[in-house]
This record gives structure tokens, sequence and C-alpha cells, in this order.
């Protein structure tokens, strides 16, 4: 279902081994271990229909890259290639990424407001495989983790969240205050620093340790919830106010995302946070589920691996523009 | 008010930390908020771990003075985990321990797990998914404020757990 400002929600399990030590990068022995158990647990327990094992090593650079834009694995994941493997259930948006910083990273992603499908599909795969094999656990500290700032559920819930009034009226210093106020943080997913490319922002829970994993997820989607209303107001509010001059910029941003011929990927994230606002407000004639899928097609990775060639610069931008306009047609 | 991390910019955030049952607050500048948020994020913990130890065991005792643990398992030590802001394996907790328990707390503000576990036998799990079923119908019975059901599914829920206790 889509959503007005909530893209997508997430969660991941860190999940390891009692017997291998965390770090398995230059361990190949540890490495093929954790790979093997792993898919033999998923195999045993019956619910691997529609799973696949991705070697990264069997992988091109530009499929792996591929992958992580659409968020079908973590980035970490691609730093090496050489051990790192990933079962994947692409239709499910159901992942068990392997010998990541963790020995296993299960995910799931579902595509608006939806942590709590996010993460019963988790929780379903995590009991699926502790029937098959058993998990680092202490009963104080719950699930042990290779960095101690996961331990405990090993959970993360994140929601992918288009801001885009609140950015340009300046008050994500509030909404950083808020967000940290319970428990929870909020950032930037594209860009350098904390420059937010796309007014696209992840907010996720902080603390692992000592809550139950129903008490994180509500945390996360009551301040989804309190973000949306925040955002809706603004844009209630600029469309009184200011009706002419945020109309122009968004209908500024359709022009040129319809008509270009050649557009970098900075450009891009600009143009789209105006045509995803002016879309979920009713202006534009297009889907939200055809901006929020835009926004992997059209990244680099999906563009080289679509003209199968890892061409960069003026011929990736001008094929960026002919996909954006394909997709603005349909 | 000067910013507590940096001790240059003026603090205009405030961070609740959560240590131990008391809530704890810290003042910091939008950079040093930024950077917090973004360690944290980021997973690129490092430099927070640090800063956080350095705050435990007290700025002025140099890493070299202080006695080296080593994890009997997989042979790291604490300096290594305290360098890297990762432990080597899952014995190194037990290693660590006296180190852990307030750099946890640092971060989590608890430290005594209340989620999942793993699960020992079917029975044990078809139990929790009736239990998590039925936490949610309560949840939706309290928010439309129909507290008869809600009373009920939360005796359903007592009964489960005291089922739970005998096995
Ligand atoms: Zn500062
Ligand atoms: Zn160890």
């Amino acid at each position: 279902m889509s959503n007005p400002i909530v893209l997508s929600s997430r969660v991941r399990l860190a999940r390891n081994y009692q017997d291998i030590p965390f770090d398995v990068a230059h361990k190949p022995d540890a490495a093929a271990m954790c790979i093997a158990r792993t898919s033999n647990a998923l195999r045993l327990s019956g619910q691997d229909s529609g799973f696949e094992l991705l070697r990264l090593i069997d992988m091109d650079d530009v499929q792996r890259r591929a992958l992580a834009e659409c968020r079908l694995i973590s980035k970490d994941l691609l730093r090496d290639p050489a051990t790192a493997a990933v079962l994947l259930n692409e239709a499910e948006g159901l992942s068990i990424m392997m010998n990541e910083e963790d020995h296993l990273r299960i995910q799931a992603i579902r595509s608006g407001m939806a942590l709590q499908e996010a993460a019963e599909a988790c929780f379903r795969m995590d009991d699926a495989l502790s029937r098959q094999v058993s998990f680092a656990y202490d009963e104080q500290l719950g699930y042990l983790t290779a960095c101690p700032t996961n331990t405990g559920t090993g959970m993360r819930a994140s929601l992918l969240i288009h801001l885009p009034m609140l950015t340009i009226l300046k008050q994500m210093g509030n909404v950083g205050q808020i967000v940290a106020k319970v428990g929870l943080t909020i950032r930037g997913v594209y860009g350098e620093g904390s420059e937010a490319l796309g007014n696209l922002y992840l907010v996720s829970n902080q603390v692992t340790l000592g809550r139950t994993e129903q008490e994180l997820i509500s945390a996360v989607t009551a301040v989804g919830h309190q973000l949306t209303d925040m955002e809706l107001a603004l844009r209630e509010k600029s469309l009184q106010n200011g009706r002419n001059a945020l109309e122009d910029s968004i209908y500024r941003a359709w022009g040129i995302m319809q008509y270009a011929r050649c557009m970098g990927q900075n450009e891009f994230f600009k143009h789209w946070s105006g045509v995803r606002l002016g879309a979920a407000m009713g202006m534009l004639p297009v889907k939200l589920a055809t901006l929020d899928a835009m926004l992997e097609q059209v990244q680099e990775a999906n563009l080289q691996a679509l003209m199968e060639s890892t061409v960069t610069g003026r011929a990736l931008d001008e094929k960026r523009a002919e996909c954006i306009r394909a997709m603005l047609k349909d | 008010m000067l910013c507590e991390e940096c001790k240059v910019n003026e603090a205009s955030y405030t961070l609740s930390v959560m240590v131990g049952e008391e809530l704890t607050t810290r003042h910091l500048c939008g950079d040093c908020m930024a950077k917090m948020n973004m360690n944290i994020a980021s997973g690129n913990i490092k430099s927070l771990l640090s800063s956080i130890l350095s705050a435990i065991t007290g700025n002025d005792t140099p890493a070299e003075k202080q006695p080296e643990v080593v994890c009997p398992r997989c042979r790291t030590t604490l300096s290594q985990f305290t360098k890297t802001g990762h432990l080597g394996c899952p014995a190194c907790y037990e290693a660590f321990h006296e180190q852990l328990q307030p750099m946890l707390l640092q971060i989590h503000g608890r430290v005594q797990h209340a989620g999942r576990k793993p699960l020992a036998t079917e029975d044990a799990q078809r139990s929790r998914y009736r239990q998590e079923d039925l936490t949610r119908q309560m949840e939706q019975a309290i928010a439309v404020e129909d507290f008869e059901t809600a009373a009920r599914i939360r005796d359903q829920l007592k009964e489960l757990a005291a089922k739970e206790a005998e096995a």
C-alpha cells in the first residue's frame, strides 16, 4: 500500500552462531560453515520455497550493487564479497544475509507503514531457523552480536520516510529532538554526511536491549505517525499560504522529469522529491508506487544492469532520463 | 550553555539517555547531535564506543596502563575490542563482562534483555504465536475502550503464561 509520507518499513534481526567467531572475513572455512549451516537449516525448516542462495563472489559487481540499491541486501554486505552470501526471496521481500557484521541478518521489507507485518515475517523466519540451529543467546543480555549496539533483541526497525516540507521549512532540528527523546534516531538515506538527498530519511530504534521487540516497533510506528501528521499539516498550510510558490516548484520538477534528456543522480533526487510531493498532494497524475519503484530503478547499478555495461557519466545520465520518461508515461 | 561534547558551540539539543532507571540529559550542539545520531545509525560505532569507554574508565588512564584482558576462546584482547568496537566471538561477552556492563548501560539504558528467546520446541512456538496474537487483540480492544474484552484476553494471557512456567 502506497503511503503519502512513509515509503517502506524494514525490520532486521541480527543472529550469530555460538561456536563461530563473529568476523569471518579472513576465515574462509568459518564463512563457508555459516553459509552451509544456514542454508541447511532453512531447507530443513520447510520455509525455503521462493528462496535462492546467492554467493556474492559468483555475481558481478553491477548485480551486487543493484541488489543493495533495492535494499534487498545492505551496503555492508558488499564489503567482503569473497565470504558474503544471501538467501533471497525477492517476491516476499525477505533476505537472510550471511557473513555481514553478524553471521545472520534476517531482513523483511514491506511498502508503506507496515512494521508489524515486516517484524512478523522476520520472527517467523527466526523461529523456523532456531528450531534447527542454536543462536548465541544469554539469559541476561539476549542475543549476542558482534557490536554491543545490537545486543539484546538484535532488532533494528526502520521507516523510510519522505519529509520535504519539514526539510524546506528547516524543522529537521526539531524533528531530531523529538525522535531522540524517545530513543530513536533519524538520518538521511542518500548522500554524504548530513545532507539528505530527496528529503528521504530513515527513522529507526537506537536501543536494542531491555525493551521487547513489540515496544520498539510501537515506538518507531508512533514516531512515524507523528512525523506524518507534522509533514501533512505543513503541506496543508503551505497550500493555504503560498499555493503559487509551492505549485510552481512542483510543476517545474514535473516538467523536468517528463522532458529532460540527461539527468545526474543528485539532480534526480531533487526533482523526484518535488514530484512525489505533488503526487502525494493529488496535483500530479502519477502513482506513488511508480515513483517509489523509480527511486531504485534509476540508480547507477540498476541502470548499468539494464544497459549491460558499466558506463558512467553522460551516457548513464541520458539512460536515467530515458528511464524516468518511460516510467512516467505508463 | 556550551555543548558538553565539543565545548565550543552553543548547545541547542537535549539528548536524554536512560542510565539504569535514571534519566540523565546531555546538552549538545547541532553538529555533535548529528554526529551522535550518525554514529549510532550508521553502525560506525567506533568513536562512540571509545568516548563512552573513556568516560567510564576515566580519561586519565592511558589504555596501555590498563591490565589486558583476553578472550579465552578467540584471543581477542580488550584493547582490540575498544579500538574496533567489535567483539571477537560470543564468548567475548563473558570475558569482557566487567567492561561491557557499563558500556551496554550507556548505550541501551538497561542491561536486562526483555525480548524474544530462541525456541526450544514447536509447542513453545505455537504458544508464543498465540500470545502475540492475543496481545495484539488486547491492544486493539483497549484502543476502542472495550475494557471488558481486554480483561478477558488478559486472563487468557495469564493462563498461557502460567502453563508455560509449569512446562
Ligand atoms: Zn558540540
Ligand atoms: Zn572471543
